[in-house]
């Protein structure tokens, strides 16, 4: 019995191409699943609670909700914020050149050249097409 | 090469006509084609046996295994004739006879020529199927847009009856296909597929639904009596005396001798769908007032009979089909002729309505009374031999003996089937006797009424039509042996193959 | 290897031409230009002349099927721009962006045609179907296609995310993305290649619109614009339908016999439901959407099927079926009405058009002597080949029978009902002249399909 749980189970759990593989997986799953219902639970059984109608009334920095929350924005935010993120995730893909830059030699410094190229393009794209110009 | 050209000539003649803008010129060309048609088709007759100039082969599509050969046999000769003949006769039948777009009109007409030609000749399985659908299309174009009031439902019903019928057909045919030895679709090589005697059972529904709706036998006769109703009549000419013999002849020459023991299995089941068309397509046109249906009715009792002798599997029987079928092409296109002539002098076909013309157009009854005759298979015409031959085959025939399960559910011993089929078929004859000359008596005979008292007679043109149809169907009456020799080695070729015994031996 | 990488810098050029080109008519002949060249290209690509050299690490596979694939697909583009290029001017401002997002997803099929790798396909998948939400939504004071790009864009992630799901759990039994690996791990399967493959067979029945993945179809392709309707319904489903076979006869071929009855249910249905409701419509462009569902269920009879038959087939249908619908859209598009009563009297105003357009619905319907007949005719021998199914044979036959009902309801109304059929625009004569050249073509794979099938092997 003991034989068994040392050494087929570690086995079994080492072996990658078996389901047995994922069985650290599931109970990482099941740990991380059971630790947040246990706390949700703990928290609201052990904490003190006041049921009173302020607590449901809508509630920011201290100050008193007024007016409409959907008002209208200019669509130019939307598309400044959108753009500088599709920018701001290529400077991500650096991370990796840089740590590799000497194995990739000429090579790989061409093939960044050329995705940069291609963002470039994009760039030129947006620019003349006027999505950045703030006033009309 | 006779073959090919009984093909190509309709085809590019019903393509040429397409373009030519009058009417008349269309018509005329459009006869000329039909003419220059039946002319070789006559020479072809003459070709002594054993020739090639009736029979045509070329690769087409080698990947497939198939290939465009066409061969006129003996069958086939009998009704490549009939069509070549038939032709000229509708369209000079119909001169008179005005439609919008002509030029479409009569393009259609020579596109389902070639269709029809190519069905009678193909000797693959896939050009067969081919062409067994291209003659459909031009139909459904004529009916539907020259046709009578109701004519679009009705001509969709027609067209899906026969397109699920031969869709069926062409599983059946790729089925066959893939157990041949030589992955072919040619006629030979189908002959010679093994199939089990299950596979044969089942397959034999695949073609036969297709061969049976075009006929067209009870049950599946349903689309036919609106369809001639409704269709301009020299297209009903077409459908009635001759695309109907599309499905006989396919029998004939696609299933008896390619699914014997499937054959064997489902004879006496088909003889009865058949004997029970017979008389009920009889009794159904005894109560028609309308001319047209009583001949649709009429015709659905007569594909009756010959598909019950087709199934009696023997030498009498199949030789009395192939001349039934082309004495029945000949005689149902008379009728229709004398109907359009009727219609277009007084504008009805209702029997009710007329009376008396004998008196006012003797000639015209007088051709009327021959042709109706000889569709009774009265002594001395062409319909009798063929009536007579075919009566000979179900009584001696032995495919009805032993015992049989009929759909696979009712269990059947009786010895004596091929008596009780004469019998019950004779009634069919006596019926048909009994609609056709109370049609004579109604429309020809009686006192004359406001719509036929100002009758006049037919025109020579129209008189020499039917008098030629009316010399043809008397000659035939008095001397077959002519078509008998045509068709006589080609149905022992068929029966040989057909025949299981033969088959054990082997 | 050339036409992706002509295609992807196309797509670039006419992004540019947007702003440096000012008549639409320049960035329609540049754009005509450029898929002419695509073309070009894939050919000399098929026949040794590489113009790029470029390792892939064997993610990717430029096969003689793939490679294939790619002309039929380019060459069907090519005529959609001839008849339609002018039709998206209508659509809204973005002319040339329009061309630039069908060059992106010209990039997308070639992946897909001819990928190795699984994360290709992923990719190729991606890159087809990002523009498509797009060109969806591309009338955007529609709500009808602002709707249709919004379900098809959620719909869509969700099978890619299906897809993504699939790849892992097939990594994780066999250690490789590589679809050669696969094969033989597939030898012995577990219950990880089975999830996996499953997962997969969703996702891919979802882009070809397969039943019971079907939902998004009608919607979308009745909410587009018609024009990209027609891209989208032929060509773009005809590369899913190429990336389809070229995983399961390669990836899964071992595991034929697992997974033929999920695909003959799948086909089974998508007939079933593709051709009863087109049978209900009273919108031709929504029955041409339940048609191009019903036309997908005889495609899979060829991975159902699974040999040279089928492969062959599977090309004649592809070419035959985008053909046609392009041919069938290019006339509706022209149209003010899009019911089956717009179309009544067609004949008799445009007897040219009338005609073609037969030819067209003809070829759908599988008649004979054209195209779309020796296709069903393809499909359905190499199902009878495969054997054992033939029940599935039956019921295909039966419900190309059912198909016959809606695509001559548009020939009866064009041809037997009296009507002035109102027509949007003027019909030019070169658009005529190109529908001509397609019915002709469509008539000559009728009658000699060796005329495109000789090119797959020489």
């Amino acid at each position: 019995m003991y034989n068994f749980l040392q050494i087929r189970l570690s086995a079994f759990l080492l072996d990658v191409n078996t389901v047995g593989s994922y069985i650290p997986v599931a109970l990482q799953v099941l740990i991380v699943v059971g630790l947040i219902g246990f706390l949700l639970w703990a928290t609201h059984m052990l904490g003190p609670k006041r049921k009173t109608s302020d607590k449901l009334e809508v509630f920011s920095s201290g100050i008193g909700s007024h007016g409409e929350a959907r008002q209208p924005m200019a669509i130019k935010y939307f598309l400044v914020a959108i753009l500088f993120v599709l920018f701001d995730v290529e400077v991500i893909f650096f991370y990796p050149y840089a740590v590799n830059i000497k194995g990739l030699g000429w090579h790989g410094f061409y093939a960044v050249l050329m995705f940069v190229g291609f963002f470039l393009c994009g760039f030129i794209y947006i620019l003349k097409k006027g999505a950045l110009k703030w006033e009309d | 090469m006779i073959a090919v050209l009984m093909i190509l000539i309709p085809l590019l003649g019903g393509i040429i006509s397409f373009f030519l803008k009058k009417g008349n010129t269309a018509r005329s060309f459009s006869l000329l084609s039909a003419v220059v048609t039946m002319v070789i088709m006559l020479y072809g007759m003459l070709a002594p046996k054993g020739t090639t100039l009736l029979s045509f082969s070329a690769d087409w599509l080698p990947m497939l295994g198939t290939r465009f050969s066409l061969e006129a046999d003996g069958i086939a000769r009998v009704l490549t004739l009939l069509t070549a003949i038939a032709y000229p006769l509708i369209l000079v039948s119909t001169w008179q006879h005005t439609y919008k777009n002509a030029n479409r009109f009569f393009g259609f007409m020579l596109l389902t020529q070639a269709g029809l030609m190519g069905v009678f000749l193909a000797t693959d399985a896939l050009l067969f199927y081919f062409f067994w659908e291209l003659a459909l299309i031009p139909v459904y174009f004529l009916c539907s847009i020259w046709g009578g009031e109701r004519r679009i439902p009705v001509t969709f019903k027609f067209f899906i009856y026969t397109f699920i019928g031969s869709l069926l057909m062409l599983v059946g045919i790729i089925y066959v296909y893939s157990k041949t030895a030589d992955h072919s679709f040619a006629l030979d090589s189908f002959y010679h597929a093994t199939l089990t005697g299950g596979e044969q059972s089942w397959l034999f529904w695949m073609f036969f639904v297709a061969f049976a709706i075009k006929m067209p036998i009870f049950p599946f006769h349903s689309w036919q009596p609106d369809t001639y109703e409704q269709s301009p009549t020299a297209t009903t000419m077409v459908l009635s005396g001759l695309m109907v013999k599309m499905g006989i002849f396919a029998v004939i020459r696609w299933l008896l001798p390619l699914l014997p023991v499937g054959v064997n299995n489902w004879a006496v089941s088909v003889s009865f769908l058949s004997v029970i068309g017979i008389i009920y397509a009889s009794l159904i046109a005894l109560k028609q007032d309308d001319m047209k249906r009583l001949i649709a009715y009429s015709s659905i009792a007569h594909i009756g009979l010959m598909s019950l002798a087709l199934f009696a599997n023997n030498n009498v029987g199949m030789q009395g089909v192939v001349i039934q079928m082309f004495n029945h092409g000949i005689n149902i296109i008379a009728l229709w002729i004398v109907v359009e002539m009727i219609e277009q002098q007084f504008g009805t076909r209702k029997m009710s309505e007329l009376g008396g013309i004998a008196q006012k157009a003797p000639a015209l009854a007088l051709l009327f009374v021959i042709v109706a005759l000889a569709n009774i298979a009265l002594p001395l015409t062409n319909g009798f031999v063929g009536e007579f031959l075919m009566f000979n085959g179900i009584f001696t025939s032995t495919a009805y003996d032993g015992n049989y399960t009929l759909f696979g559910t009712w269990h059947l011993n009786a010895a004596n089937l091929g008596i009780i089929f004469t019998i019950l078929a004779g009634i069919g004859i006596i019926l048909s006797a009994v609609y056709t000359l109370r049609a004579i008596q109604k429309v020809l005979y009686g006192e004359t009424n406001n719509l036929t008292a100002g009758g006049r007679d037919i025109k020579v043109n129209e008189k020499w039509v039917l008098a030629v149809i009316v010399a043809v169907i008397i000659i035939i009456g008095i001397y077959p042996q002519p078509l008998l020799d045509v068709s006589h080695g080609a149905v022992t070729e068929v029966l040989q193959k057909a025949d299981i015994g033969n088959l054990i031996k082997k | 290897m050339n036409a992706l990488l002509i295609s992807a810098v196309m797509g670039v050029l006419m992004m540019f031409s947007s702003f440096m080109l000012k008549s639409k008519s320049a960035v329609r002949n540049v754009a005509l230009a450029g898929m002419f060249l695509i073309l070009v290209a894939n050919i000399l690509d098929t026949y040794g002349w590489h113009l790029f050299n470029i390792p892939t690490e064997g993610m990717m596979h430029f096969d003689r099927f793939s490679l294939f694939f790619n002309s039929i697909a380019f060459a069907c583009t090519f005529i959609f721009f001839l008849l339609s290029a002018r039709d998206m001017e209508k659509v809204g401002i973005n002319y040339a962006e329009y061309f630039s997002l069908i060059f992106f997803i010209l990039c997308g099929i070639v992946l897909v045609a001819s990928f190795q790798s699984l994360l290709i396909l992923f990719l190729g998948i991606e890159i087809i179907s990002i523009p498509l939400y797009i060109l969806t939504g591309s009338d955007k004071r529609n709500l009808k296609s602002n709707e249709a790009s919004l379900k098809y864009f959620l719909l869509g992630s969700f099978s890619t995310g299906i897809m993504l799901m699939g790849i892992t759990l097939l990594y994780g039994h066999a250690g490789s993305f590589d679809i050669t690996v696969l094969i033989k791990a597939g030898e012995k399967p577990s219950s990880l290649a089975i999830a996996g493959l499953l997962m997969l067979l969703f996702a891919m029945a979802f882009k070809v619109s397969a039943a019971p993945f079907h939902f998004w179809t009608p919607d979308v392709y009745d909410g587009a614009p018609t024009v990209f309707t027609s891209f989208m319904a032929t060509i773009v489903k005809a590369a899913a339908f190429i990336g389809f076979m070229r995983l399961f006869s390669t990836a899964f071929y071992s595991l034929h016999d697992q997974w033929q009855m999920v695909i003959a249910i799948i086909t089974a249905l998508t007939l079933l439901i593709g051709n009863i409701t087109a049978v209900f419509q009273q919108s031709i462009k929504r029955m041409l959407a339940y048609s191009s569902i019903s036309q997908a269920g005889f495609m899979m009879l060829a991975l159902f099927a699974l040999n040279g038959t089928a492969t062959e087939g599977l090309f004649l249908y592809v070419a035959a079926y985008s053909l046609a619908t392009i041919g069938v859209f290019a006339v509706l598009i022209k149209m003010k009405d899009y019911t089956f009563e717009g179309f009544n009297g067609f004949a008799r105003h445009h007897p040219f058009l009338a005609a073609v357009n037969t030819v067209f619905l003809l070829s759908l319907a599988g008649i004979p002597l054209t195209a779309g007949f020796l296709a069903k005719f393809y499909m359905l021998k190499a199902a009878v080949e495969a054997g054992g199914f033939l029940w599935l044979v039956i019921f295909a036959v039966l419900m190309a029978a059912v198909s016959v009902y809606y695509y001559f309801r548009v020939i009866q109304a064009m041809y037997f009902k009296e009507g002035d059929a109102p027509v949007s625009m003027e019909v030019s004569r070169p658009f005529q002249w190109v529908l001509g050249v397609l019915a002709f073509l469509i008539i000559l794979l009728g009658v000699f399909p060796n005329a495109l099938l000789y090119w797959f092997y020489f």
